[in-house]
């Protein structure tokens, strides 16, 4: 590692305000500014891309308050004096699927999730593709990772009884310029484990994708891509994870921890004090601070905010499978792809885009991005319509300053391993990171002495809510047969019957929220966004769970829909 | 032969009176209802102001639809509640409508159709409010059905956003249960809503009324904390510098309501941009054959009087509905209207008394309404004062139009 | 004294125009003798129909909505809702049916605009 020749690098790009020194633990990045943007900038200018030597952020940004974790108030001790093999923190879909490949061993699993319920982080914020990885060069994580996840998607699917659509995905040109090397095209994508890639010249193209605009020259169809749901899955992943012994530990947070001789000895939280002998970093944005607390922090996280929007099921002839235009026109910004995606239910999903923020919670969405998205992606096809909008959300990616994943054991400390730097394509490759994570936690413990010892009850199967309105006529009166709630319809835009609503409260893994319900079978999904089936959910789950209307959330601590009863007096004839 | 001559969708005040109108005739009908009972929303609308025109009393909107389902109970006709229509097909000139009860799944046929699906409300995310995503934002429809309905109570302090008239309604509503409203707040620089709704909603209950401002941002994580209000110009774009942060826990939105139109459109109905319904002609009858539409799926109306005016025509018309080719003229409106109902006319039926109804794009004084056929003026009316809230109905004798004939609408000053 | 406002009778909103003058009131603007009437009320003593909801004892309909079979003083509108938060409905209701009889006093009934089956 040249140091100096780092540092001549930020002074030579204007960073000279920052510069960085090597320490045991990595290259790290000190300088002042107000601007987020700079220090992030500086970061990237230090950093080398995919490098295993990782750019530690120590800036000081002056610009704003830097917020807070968002964490929940409740205290209690709920999990206090437990003492699982192996603690996973974070629910999101890396945090669940390990905890359900760690059941395949005779282990006692605890997830903790600051959240109310799985996947609320960058999880059940992204635009639910299944990367074939068309831009991840051979070597560095991603690529790794994210072809063995992918390959792990059909049998997942039929596992977890999720939907899934392996319908490819498309990159459109609208030049011709790499055509003559289609062939070498071809054979490259063969190579890097992507299958049959088609090349599709301007005819076929719109034969293809009829929704296109005219003068789109050259596509690429990359058979491997495909959709899923995102919170789907890690909803599925972490009730497979459940049934199969796992526990989950929600509105929970990590607060600090204790080591001893380079190993966590304790884990503090605000529902108590657990005692873990291994424990999986899955934090996302967070991974920085739970390293932090592990003594082990050897990377830093930059968050980067990306928003997407939901289109009405009206528009979805707008696509079949999923595209995204690369144009002659040059990018502004530094700006990922992005593209327009046909969702699993049948919505179009158009996005994201990617900003820098300091802010790793930052969930808001902004008119000025949502606009300027559809403009970028309006260049592929003129169908594409604000007006058709009928949600938007934004997430934020966790990413390191080598923008690659970090899957590995603890460089400090002995008895951690890390899956950060999680950004895309982490869904597709969450599957084979957790193989990964659950062979790294058996290897700490087969070091502490413990056994390794196979669970002969794992099941890796999972039942789904069954989904009415997707049956046919026969199967699903079949249903309503054995239940008649399955009969009786409370969201119109969706379909969805009040028999499904009442399976989403008796999962694995509980959920009591009218965004919880929403996530887990669709209610409040469709075009009029919970506007008549809203209440009628609320008094559901109040029903059901036997809870008063006025305390059902929409989602987490403080999200209380109602404040009470209007009047009640005494008896009057 | 068919299971019944009319199948009615949607039992709300269009629907109840156009089941009564096709029973009266003496046809086989089905009412359809996917909840619990008649009425539609209706039912949730407890004050009063309707039926001046239809039953010459200020009525309760649960009032008016008592009266309805009364009428239909009395007739005997079929209804099944807690129905959903998955799914109409036409297949040889026969509707084949699926539908889901808690008895399972059944099809039955139908000659005609007619439907009275109603209208939903714009959402927040519909006109581009931007920030978190907090609990304690509502339509004014769902605070309606809290309030009225569960009689909870879903805000303490109130920004409305919107004055239409669910929105003015909510704000008396609201003020009565306890709640405080901080405000109407209006994007465009005239009331959506009814003037004497502004005076006994707002006035009455000092609660102010700003035009031309609307919600930019909506801030807090688990409930709402706060909106941030902008002042707009003409295009109705926030002026910058004159944002202004107002602590609320709840945002009501009353910012239009749009025809509900999904199955017409699985149909192949075709749309009015404008009307944002179905195109039909004077029996609202749509351009596929047999597919009747009425009430507030097929425009929205402001008086309910109208919707059960509308729902009696069609379900009158679907009675005697037999097949027929029709031989339909084009009436169009121009752009001084918002838009106007029927879009066409079936020259081969009854055009004596045509019912148009119409609103105005924007508010004017001294106007004139006239109607031409080929240039040539048939019908004119005058008007003090248009306003797009307050929709106008005129009955125009159209007997001479001939297919192909050219017959427009005209606003002029007077 | 003289006062513009706008009548609430019925939709076409009419602008009226009230005037006192030596104990005569004088209005314009009306389109119809309701409106007449109804600025003069306006005037001397306004009025106004309530419309509301009971609490029942029944938890599948919580709320009964009720009004008031006359307007009654404005200014009693708010006392009025106090009142009306006390009661609670313990029976099958009817369309119509008197919840309370002369309702505060006013010479007016609150009824149930809505049936209320159990």
């Amino acid at each position: 590692m040249n140091v100096k020749k780092i540092n001549r690098r930020l002074q030579k790009n204007g960073f000279a305000a920052f510069s960085v020194h090597e320490t045991e633990d990595g290259l790290v990045l000190t300088g002042k500014s107000d601007n987020w943007d700079e220090i992030v900038n500086a970061g990237f200018c230090a950093a080398k891309k995919y490098g295993r030597t990782h750019v530690i952020n120590d800036c000081v940004f002056t610009g704003d308050a830097i917020p807070p974790i968002r964490a929940p108030k409740l205290v209690d001790k709920a999990i206090d004096g437990m003492k699982p093999d192996v603690l996973v923190i974070g629910g999101g879909v890396v945090g669940a699927a390990t905890a359900r490949e760690l059941m395949r061993q005779k282990l006692d699993v605890l997830v903790v999730e600051k959240e109310y319920d799985l996947a609320i982080g960058a999880s059940g914020r992204n635009d639910g593709c299944v990367h074939p990885g068309i831009d991840l060069l051979p070597g560095c994580e991603k690529h790794y990772y994210n072809v063995r996840g992918n390959r792990m998607f059909d049998q997942l699917a039929k596992d977890l009884d999720i939907e899934f659509d392996r319908c490819g995905q498309t990159v459109v040109f609208d030049s011709k310029k790499l055509l003559p090397l289609a062939p070498l095209i071809k054979l490259y994508f063969k190579c890097m484990g992507l299958g049959n890639v088609r090349v599709m010249t301007e005819k076929k193209l719109k034969a293809f994708e009829p929704a296109l605009r005219d003068g789109m020259k050259l596509g690429l169809f990359f058979p491997t891509g495909g959709v899923v749901c995102p919170y789907n899955l890690t909803i599925a992943l972490g009730e497979n994870a459940a049934q199969n012994g796992a526990k989950f530990s929600f509105d929970t947070v990590v607060t600090g921890m204790e080591t001893q001789g380079g190993k966590i000895t304790a884990v503090h939280t605000n529902r108590g004090t657990v005692y873990p002998r291994a424990v999986v970093n899955a934090a996302g944005v967070f991974t920085e601070d739970v390293a932090k607390m592990a003594g082990d922090r050897f990377f830093s996280i930059h968050p980067r905010k990306g928003t997407n929007t939901i289109l009405d099921h009206k528009t979805v002839s707008m696509v079949r499978t999923s595209y995204s235009l690369i144009s002659e026109l040059k990018e502004e910004g530094h700006s990922k792809g992005g593209g327009i995606i046909r969702t699993v239910d049948q919505n179009v999903l158009v996005g994201p885009d990617a900003f820098e923020t300091y802010k790793k919670e930052d969930f808001t969405t902004e008119a000025k991005n949502v606009a300027a998205v559809f403009q970028k992606q309006g260049r592929a096809t003129e169908r594409l319509r604000q007006s058709d909008a009928i949600t938007y959300f934004s997430g934020v990616r966790a990413a390191t300053f080598e923008e690659d994943f970090i899957v590995e054991k603890g460089r400090k400390c002995a008895n951690i391993v890390h899956a950060a730097g999680i950004q895309s394509p982490g869904l597709t490759a969450a599957p084979a990171i957790a193989v990964a994570l659950a062979k790294m936690c058996g290897e700490i413990l087969t070091a502490q002495g413990k056994k390794a010892e196979k669970n002969p009850d794992f099941d890796p199967h999972r039942q789904g809510i069954p989904r009415l309105a997707k049956l046919p006529d026969a199967e699903r009166a079949a249903y309503i047969e054995k239940n008649p709630a399955y009969g009786e319809i409370v969201c119109r835009c969706e379909e969805i019957s009040r028999g499904e609503i009442v399976d989403a409260l008796h999962r694995p893994i509980p959920c009591v929220t009218v965004d919880g319900v929403k996530k887990r079978c669709r209610p409040g999904m469709g075009r009029c966004q919970g506007g008549f089936c809203g209440p009628q959910v609320a008094k559901i789950i109040s029903e059901e769970c036997n809870i008063p209307l006025e305390a059902v959330r929409k989602a987490g601590e403080g999200s209380e829909l109602l404040f009470g009863k209007t009047k009640g007096g005494a008896e009057n004839g | 032969m068919a299971d019944y001559d009319v199948t009615v969708i949607g039992a709300g005040p269009a629907g109840l009176a156009a089941a009564l109108a096709a029973d009266e005739k003496g046809k086989r009908v089905l009412l359809v209802e996917r909840a619990a009972r008649m009425g539609g929303i209706l039912n949730q609308c407890i004050h009063d102001g309707f039926g001046l025109l239809r039953f010459g009393e200020r009525l309760s909107g649960c009032e008016y639809a008592s009266r309805y389902v009364r009428m239909v109970e009395a007739a005997g006709i079929e209804t099944t509640l807690l129905t959903f229509v998955t799914r109409v097909e036409k297949k040889d000139g026969v509707f084949h409508i699926t539908l889901v009860t808690k008895d399972g799944v059944r099809t039955v046929t139908s000659t005609a159709l007619v439907l009275s699906t109603g209208c939903r409300e714009r959402t927040a995310k519909q006109v581009g409010i931007h920030g978190t995503r907090p609990a304690g934002v509502y339509t004014a429809g769902t605070a309606q059905y809290y309030i009225n309905i569960l009689g909870e109570q879903p805000a303490k302090r109130v920004v409305i956003l919107g004055s239409g008239d669910i929105g003015l309604i909510m704000a008396r509503r609201l003020t009565l249960e306890g709640a405080e409203v901080l405000g109407v707040f209006e994007a465009k620089s005239t009331p959506s809503g009814l003037t004497r709704n502004i005076a006994q909603c707002l006035d009455d209950f000092g609660i102010p009324l700003h035009v031309s401002h609307t919600v930019t941002r909506v801030f807090g994580d688990a409930r709402l904390e706060a909106v941030e209000i902008s002042e707009v110009d003409e295009k109705m774009q926030p002026i910058p510098g004159t944002a202004q942060k107002i602590d609320c826990d709840t945002l009501i939105l009353s910012v239009g309501l749009i025809p509900e139109n999904e199955l017409a459109e699985t149909l192949g109905v075709t749309l009015d941009p404008r009307a944002k319904g179905p195109v039909c002609d004077q029996n609202y009858e749509t351009l596929v054959d047999g597919v009747f539409v009425c009430g507030n799926a097929l425009h929205v109306n402001d008086l309910v009087d109208y919707v059960s005016e509308s729902g009696a025509s069609a379900g009158a018309a679907a009675a005697d509905y037999s097949g027929k080719a029709r031989e339909l003229a084009e009436l169009t409106a121009d752009g001084g209207f918002l838009y106007a109902v029927p879009e066409r006319l079936d020259t081969a039926g009854d055009l004596s008394k045509t019912v148009v109804f119409f609103r105005s794009r924007e508010v004017r004084e001294k106007s004139q309404v006239s109607v031409s056929v080929n240039g040539e003026t048939v019908f004119t009316k005058k008007y003090q004062r248009l306003k797009p809230p307050e929709m106008e109905r005129i009955e125009v004798d159209l007997s001479r139009v001939k297919p192909g004939d050219r017959v427009t609408l005209e606003l002029r000053e007077a | 004294m003289e006062k513009t406002f706008v009548c609430i009778v019925c939709p076409n909103g009419c602008t009226l125009h009230a005037a006192e003058e030596n104990g005569v009131i004088s209005v314009t603007g009306n389109r119809c003798p309701k409106g007449e009437e109804y600025a003069k009320a306006e005037l001397t003593n306004p009025v106004r129909t309530l419309t509301t909801s009971v609490a029942t004892v029944f938890p599948d309909r919580p709320v009964l909505p009720v009004r008031t079979s006359g307007a009654i003083p404005k200014d009693a509108i708010m006392p009025a809702m106090r009142v009306i938060a006390g009661l609670r409905v313990n029976h099958a209701v009817a369309c119509g049916d008197v919840i309370a009889e002369n309702f505060m006093g006013f010479g007016v009934d609150l009824v149930a605009t809505d049936d209320l089956r159990v």
